[in-house]
Parts: structure tokens; sequence; C-alpha cells
């Protein structure tokens, strides 16, 4: 279910890596201080990976992953993993969250720009209101998080098959968009 | 690389529904205070006086020591003998957990002049996530209506 990721950009340093563990490890024997401690650690990590994704429910979307994390906290059996487990949970979290609410674009004419993209830089939050919940979740996890597409997909449990071709047509389509 | 793109970043009252899905039979009592923040919160952190008023499974309670937001005080608890707490304490946020008793508070402005409080906690199962399912809704309710009973004495005194 999850294994141990690259750090990530709201992920810790190498060397705090292991007070995140034993924090974990407390959590999981019930030293609910310990998880006062851990929700401090994660919720700006969370934030940051759902607020692009469920855009203006993103406190929303937060919360819900976040309750997801505690709910569940007992069976992550490796703290190293944690940050790619709850990478996965709020991702997940924030495309349900923002499906929910019903504010989705068509799946179809949601277009990726490309990583580095001087368009996407310009006006992040524009760019991704065009976008699919879906689509927003792979470009966070790929643009801010430096996961490949492929692995990205896969952990939204989205076909890669299509999302690849997606992003392949995507990007002449976003350009004219974005240029007209 | 994170420059630019969006943030969000829950409230305390959010993180406290969050985290209080992680212990067993937890109830999170939610409501609205008639009194702003600046109003509601200083009543909760007056440890050694309102506290005790509003969260009556604590009483007498004394700061042991203080070092930065977290803090270490002892109680007499409605359910056995004085005991040791330990947890944080800051602005809209309230965590303290003894090996038998677990009191959760979080306060979050509402921008309208009144303050949005969620209450959690109960009698713990000694040293575990887990609370005791007795009595962890009627607790949060009364809780609730002390401090909103409080907050309008102050207001009013203020006036």
């Amino acid at each position: 279910m999850a294994e141990p990721d690259p750090p990530a950009s709201g992920g810790p340093a190498a060397g705090d890596r292991a007070a995140t563990a034993r924090l974990v490890r407390a959590a999981q024997r019930g030293d609910t201080l310990a998880m006062n401690d851990l929700l401090d650690e994660l919720a700006p990590f969370v934030g940051r990976i759902c607020a692009p994704i469920a855009l203006d429910d993103g406190p929303d979307a937060a919360q819900e992953a976040l309750t997801v994390v505690f709910r569940s906290l007992r069976g992550l059996k490796e703290p190293a993993a944690l940050y790619g487990w709850v990478r996965t949970i709020a991702a997940r979290e924030a495309v349900r969250v923002a499906r929910r609410a019903a504010r989705a674009v068509p799946a179809e004419l949601a277009e990726l720009p490309a990583p580095g993209d001087p368009q996407l830089a310009a006006d992040i939050r524009d760019v991704l209101a065009r976008l699919s919940p879906e689509h927003r979740a792979v470009l966070v996890l790929r643009d801010l998080e430096g996961l490949d597409e492929r692995t990205a997909a896969e952990r939204l449990g989205l076909r890669v098959g299509t999302v690849k071709s997606r992003l392949h047509r995507a990007r002449d389509t976003f350009r004219k968009a974005w240029s007209a | 690389m994170t420059a630019g793109w969006p943030t969000a970043d829950p409230d305390p009252v959010r993180r406290l529904h969050a985290l209080a899905a992680g212990v067993r039979n937890a109830h999170v009592t939610e409501g609205v205070v008639d009194a702003p923040i600046d109003v509601v919160w200083p009543l909760v952190a007056d440890l050694e006086g309102e506290f005790g008023k509003i969260v009556t499974d604590m009483a007498r309670v004394r700061v042991i020591s203080r070092d930065g937001d977290r803090v270490e005080a002892s109680a007499h608890s409605r359910f056995g003998p004085r005991a040791r707490f330990s947890g944080v304490l800051r602005p809209g946020w309230c965590w303290l957990q003894s090996r038998f008793l677990l009191v959760g508070i979080a306060a979050a402005d509402r921008g309208d002049g009144r303050t949005t409080v969620a209450f959690t906690g109960g009698l713990r199962l000694p040293g575990r996530a887990a609370l005791v399912p007795v009595g962890v809704r009627s607790e949060g309710r009364r809780n609730l209506a002390r401090l909103a009973a409080r907050s309008q004495a102050h207001t009013a005194a203020e006036r």
C-alpha cells in the first residue's frame, strides 16, 4: 500500500525522519500527544497537496484527508512510508471532495501543461481551474511532489494509458487555450 | 518550487475533528459562541482559573511548567485523584492528556464577531487513544454551554 518515498517538498529532511518515525510509533501506541505533534507536522503538507486539487474546497479536503490519516494510522506498518502514504490519501481525498463539489470541468477538456511551462508559473490558479480534479492531482503529484506521471496516475487509481495519452495530446491544446 | 501554488491551512476546529478521528469513541461537539475569539480563548487559556469552571472534568488545575506552547499541569479529576497532565496550549488550540483523561478544545474566528468552538475528550482507557464511551457527547455539550455562558458574562462585564 505504501512504500518509502524520496523526500517530498513538505517531507522532513533526512535528519528529522528518525524523529518522525518515533512520533508515528508513539502515536500508534496510543500517545495522543504524539498524535497532536504528528498533526502539527502533517497539516501544512496535506494543505499543500489538497489546495491545488480541491481549490476553494481545500480546507474541507485537508480536514477529510487528515481524518483518514488519523483513523488509519494504526494500519501504517512502516513509519518511513508515512509521507508517501499521506500524500496518496491527501490527493485522493482532494479529488473526491472536488468532484463532490461538482465544480469539475469535463475531463476531456482537461489538459496538463508541460513541466516547467512558463505559462504555468504565470498564473497557477487559473491553469488549475481549467483542469479536472484528477488532472490537477496528477499535476500536483508531478510538479510539487516530484513523482513521474505514471506513478502519480497509479497512486490516484487512474488508468495510466489514458493519462499518458492525454498528457501527450494536451500540451498544444493547453497552449492554444491559454493564448486564445 | 511551491511558490505561487495555492495552499490550505485547516483551522484548529477542522484539526480537532481530524485528530479526534484517531481516538476511538471520541465525539466532537461543535458550536458557535456569540463572542469574539479574543474574549473566548483567554477563558480557555486561563488554566488555573476559568478553565476548571468550563471543563469540570478537571478541577483545581495547577500549572507545573510551560515551555513554549508545551504545558505540564496537575489537576483533580472527577474520576479520581490528582493527576498529571501534559499537552499543548496555544491560541485556538488546547490538547491535554493524563493517563486517565483527555481534553481537546479548538476555536476558530468566524469573522463575524463570533467564534466556532469544538470540544472532545473524556475518560481515557489508560494510556490509549481510546475513550470510555460514556458521557462523551453530553460532557461536550455542557462544556460548550458553560464556555458560552462565561464568554457572554465577560462580554457583558466589559460593556
